[in-house]
């Protein structure tokens, strides 16, 4: 006949973590360069994640580096004022190693480690949306072996396996205050595995004409033994257990196509159409180790819906030793709204990018690239926190790299 | 020059990359003006929270949130109507932060483990008085308002814990020779000997408010309730001196409105524009939630056979596994099982509930209990009381808050901004340890529907409150 009194319904009613902003398309600088588009045409050694078949087109095997640098930030405004995140750096970087296994081979081997997903949210630890979201981060890369085999003239195909890793990281503060008045934090870590495929098909009408198909699965990021830490008052300390976490965030299946045309000499023109399957990410779902009366399993529906990103790109060879590059993008959003949450809100995005490569010598090529992203501002609300407002997200990129022909 | 152009052109590009986001409305009074703000209430008004008045819960108050939504807008242009509050906002504010007065029925309450005493490896975390109680010295001496004479004495919030309705014609109310003084009245009315309603004409003349808000009338029907439905309860209660009545009885209905609209007739006095607040649904409230009636938990067969043995002479009663009925005596003397739907109230001692077999073997004394007809009592003159606001409301062309149903909405759960508020103790975080003030984020969302109803009102765009940036339970 004990009474407990204190019978807490405190539930953890928000762990949002994540929305569809994590996706980058990076892999390549040509392509960024391009609008993003690179499934048609095989330019250099990229192509092992532009569209695997395209790789036994290479001339000779090609080493491949490049890195960029994303600086994304993400304005909130809402009737009562606006939040800017603070400024943060990521770096995705890209290897690529692989051509014919010789000269005129109808196949061809390569290994790419590239980075598909790779971004975060720094709020201030005290802004308006604190008790949603005040960090996030996702960091990961793929290690893609890939083979290529070249049918016929026309046709070629390439598959690759995907083995992903990364890393995940989120806090948000609770809304249990010590004696001062400072709000408890929940602090997660976790290291994410997951396995996939990228395949494609290559088509080679003419020198002028060409087309690919390519499908990568998705791949979800298994967090298994992630670290949930908890800092509330020490009266609350047995509630919130520190403890592990698991959880699932897939990096979506897109299906895409591309044409390119060089109508003349010099002059390459490209459109990409990707088809990119985020309605597997239907929900989040976060499981604790150790669950108490407070600390329950949580589980954040998404809803997010398919999107269908038109791509266009041209690239214009001034000289046997310059070529310049351009292009642009339309990226809708495949967040509904409703789950417009502040970890990475989303909204329909304009790609626009250019870039230049260089041949200084006989083997070597180098590549800049610039790519500038700003979303539509977007009034957008997180129903399952009561969280609204209305965001704009812009970030500009910056990548160079080279590559050398065996 | 042209790698300068395309420098510069770069540099732009990094510039314009920063996003900025602002869809704030300008703040503007719409038909009212804010000028002079001036709060008429109870506790509620004063900034009462965990059981006692401290300078943190004064200067937490709603109307001092209120205050600094309307200092935002913009003062009036000379010869224009409207405009925003002007500075400064006077609260007679203490100097501690353990509660006043001394006694202990003020005192501050904290959050502390407490064993019980029958098992003491049982511990729970509950609201119990600060101790050691520290008072400060200088909250015995009555606010001196000639300290602020520049303003002529001005006090905008003039909220006393404890008034009622009924209390506005009683004379020498702040003054210690009268029996049932109120010693928060004592610290700042103006003369000891005078009534509310001359204390709040000498406000209204002295400080001549454009605006003022009035929240009066919980206390009408809170001092019943929290006094377990002790008195006569159905509004025909005569005076116990004087014009004095019973503090823990239901005001009659005629004096409430009686003197409801005497003290908004002074409110009105100078022009002033307003809104009344209505009475909540005070059973709603957590002082009277947490302990559920039905907490009497037999877990063995063998408890509930002895327990039947126990009452079989007197009651006839059937306990079973699982939750049960407490036992109570009602105000008619009654020994009965409660039913559901009845109150038991926070004031309950613990450890007579978990040691000493209250509402098991010995009945839930009648003070600790609201029954069936207790609870008619409250709602029913609630809503008298209520209807009585609205239709004031209306005559004299003031916005109305009905707070009463917005507050059983925050019972059952609002969330804002990532966290979902409601009436739970301790842990919903709208209301503060006493079980019926709220915390100071329960006061900012009530700040943000008086807001929000004037703006309604008066065609104005005050800007809401972002609440979570303030205090809600605080834990050890």
């Amino acid at each position: 006949m004990k009474k407990h009194l204190l019978a807490f319904s405190f539930l953890l009613c928000t762990i949002s973590s994540f929305g569809a902003g994590y996706l980058i398309n990076l892999e390549g600088l040509r392509q960024v360069a391009m609008g993003g588009t690179g499934t048609a045409w095989p330019w250099d050694a990229s192509t092992i994640f532009y569209n695997p078949g395209g790789l036994v087109r290479l001339k000779s095997i090609q080493a491949y580096a490049s890195m960029s640098m994303i600086i994304p930030r993400t304005a909130f405004g809402d009737p009562n004022g606006s939040a800017v995140s603070h400024k943060q750096t990521f770096t995705p970087f890209n290897f690529y190693f692989g051509g014919p296994i010789k000269e005129y081979s109808r196949w061809a081997l390569g290994l790419g480690v590239y980075t598909p997903a790779g971004n975060g949210l720094q709020w201030d630890n005290n802004w308006v949306g604190k008790y949603v979201v005040q960090n996030t981060q996702l960091k990961c890369f793929f290690i893609q072996p890939t083979v290529s085999f070249r049918v016929t003239d026309f046709l070629a195909v390439g598959a690759g396996f995907v083995y992903g890793n990364g890393s995940i990281d989120m806090s948000q503060a609770l809304p249990v205050q010590d004696l001062y008045g400072n709000d408890g934090q929940l602090k997660m870590h976790g290291n994410a595995v997951g396995i996939g495929f990228n395949t494609g098909i290559q088509l080679k009408f003419s020198d002028r004409v060409q087309m690919g198909f390519t499908y990568r699965s998705q791949v979800n990021m298994n967090i298994d033994g992630g670290s949930a830490k908890f800092s509330v008052p020490s009266s609350l300390a047995s509630s919130f257990p520190n403890t592990s976490f698991s959880t699932q965030l897939p990096v979506p299946q897109v299906a895409s196509f591309g044409l390119g045309v060089r109508p003349i000499d010099g002059l390459t023109l490209q459109f990409d159409l990707n088809y990119t399957g985020w309605n597997s990410y239907d929900s989040l779902r976060i499981d604790f180790g150790q669950n108490t009366a407070f600390l329950k399993n949580n589980h954040a529906p998404r809803h997010y819906q398919n999107t269908l990103s038109p791509r266009f790109g041209a690239n214009v060879k001034l000289s046997k030793v310059v070529s310049i590059m351009g292009g642009f993008a339309y990226d809708p959003t495949p967040v509904t709204n409703g789950y417009v949450s502040p970890d990475l809100p989303d909204a329909n995005r304009v790609v626009l990018s250019c870039g230049v490569t260089v041949k200084p010598a006989h083997r070597i090529t180098l590549i800049a690239a610039f790519e500038s992203t700003t979303t539509m501002k977007r009034a957008g609300s997180y129903d399952f926190g009561n969280f609204s407002g209305t965001y704009q997200t812009m970030a500009v990129t910056p990548g160079i790299g080279l590559y050398y022909n065996l | 020059m042209k790698k300068i152009y395309f420098f510069g052109a770069l540099a732009l590009l990094f510039a314009a990359c920063k996003p900025s986001v602002n869809i704030t409305v300008p703040p503007t009074s719409g038909n009212a003006d804010f000028t002079n703000y001036l709060a008429i209430g109870n506790s509620l008004t004063a900034g009462y929270s965990d059981g006692c008045l401290t300078v943190s819960g004064q200067l937490n108050s709603y109307p001092k949130r209120l205050f600094d939504q309307f200092n935002q807008i913009p003062p009036k242009a000379f010869g224009a109507v409207g405009g925003g509050a002007q500075m400064p906002f006077i609260q007679p504010l203490l100097n501690g932060d353990n509660g006043f007065d001394t006694s202990v029925s003020h005192r501050k309450l904290v959050l502390q483990f407490v064993h019980n005493y029958c098992t003491p490896n049982d511990s729970s975390l509950s609201a119990v008085p600060v101790y050691p109680y520290i008072a400060d010295p200088k909250d015995m001496i009555r606010y001196n308002w000639t300290y602020n004479t520049y303003n002529n004495g001005q006090i905008n919030n003039i909220g006393v814990p404890g008034i009622r309705v009924a209390d506005y014609p009683v004379a020498n109310y702040g003054n210690p020779i009268n029996p049932f003084f109120n010693i928060f009245a004592y610290r700042f009315y103006h003369t000891l000997t005078e009534r509310p309603i001359d204390e709040l004409y000498f406000r209204m003349h002295n400080f001549e408010p454009t605006f003022f808000t009035m929240w009066l009338g919980s206390n009408d029907v809170l001092g019943y309730a929290l006094a377990g439905g002790q008195g006569n309860g159905v509004g025909t209660a005569m005076p116990v001196l004087g014009n004095f009545y019973n503090p823990a009885d239901i005001t009659p209905y005629s004096v409430f409105t009686a003197w409801y609209d005497s003290a908004l007739v002074a409110a009105l006095s100078t022009g002033a524009k307003g809104a009344l607040i209505n009475i909540p649904d005070i059973t709603s409230l957590p002082y009277f939630t947490t302990i559920p009636s039905n907490g009497l938990v037999i877990t063995r067969q063998t408890q509930a056979d002895s327990l039947n043995r126990y009452w079989r002479s007197t009651l006839n009663l059937v306990f079973q596994l699982g939750a049960n009925q407490f036992i109570i005596k009602d105000n008619l003397g009654n020994i009965r099982q409660s039913v559901p739907g009845e109150l038991i109230l926070l004031s309950t001692p613990q450890d007579s509930l978990a040691c000493a077999g209250w509402g098991v073997t010995t009945p839930i004394p009648q003070q600790y209990v609201l029954t069936t007809d207790e609870l008619q009592n409250i709602r029913a003159n609630t809503y008298n009381f209520n209807q009585f606001i609205y239709t004031e409301a209306l005559l004299h062309h003031l916005a109305y808050v009905d707070m009463n149903a917005y507050l059983q909405t925050v019972a059952t759960g609002v969330t804002f901004n990532g966290i979902t508020y409601n009436a739970n103790f301790i842990s919903g975080g709208a209301f503060s340890l006493d079980g019926v003030h709220p915390t100071q984020r329960g006061y900012a969302i009530i700040a943000n529907k008086i807001i929000s109803t004037i703006n309604d009102y008066y065609s104005s765009t005050v800007a809401l409150i972002d609440v979570n940036q303030f205090h809600g339970v605080l834990f050890p």
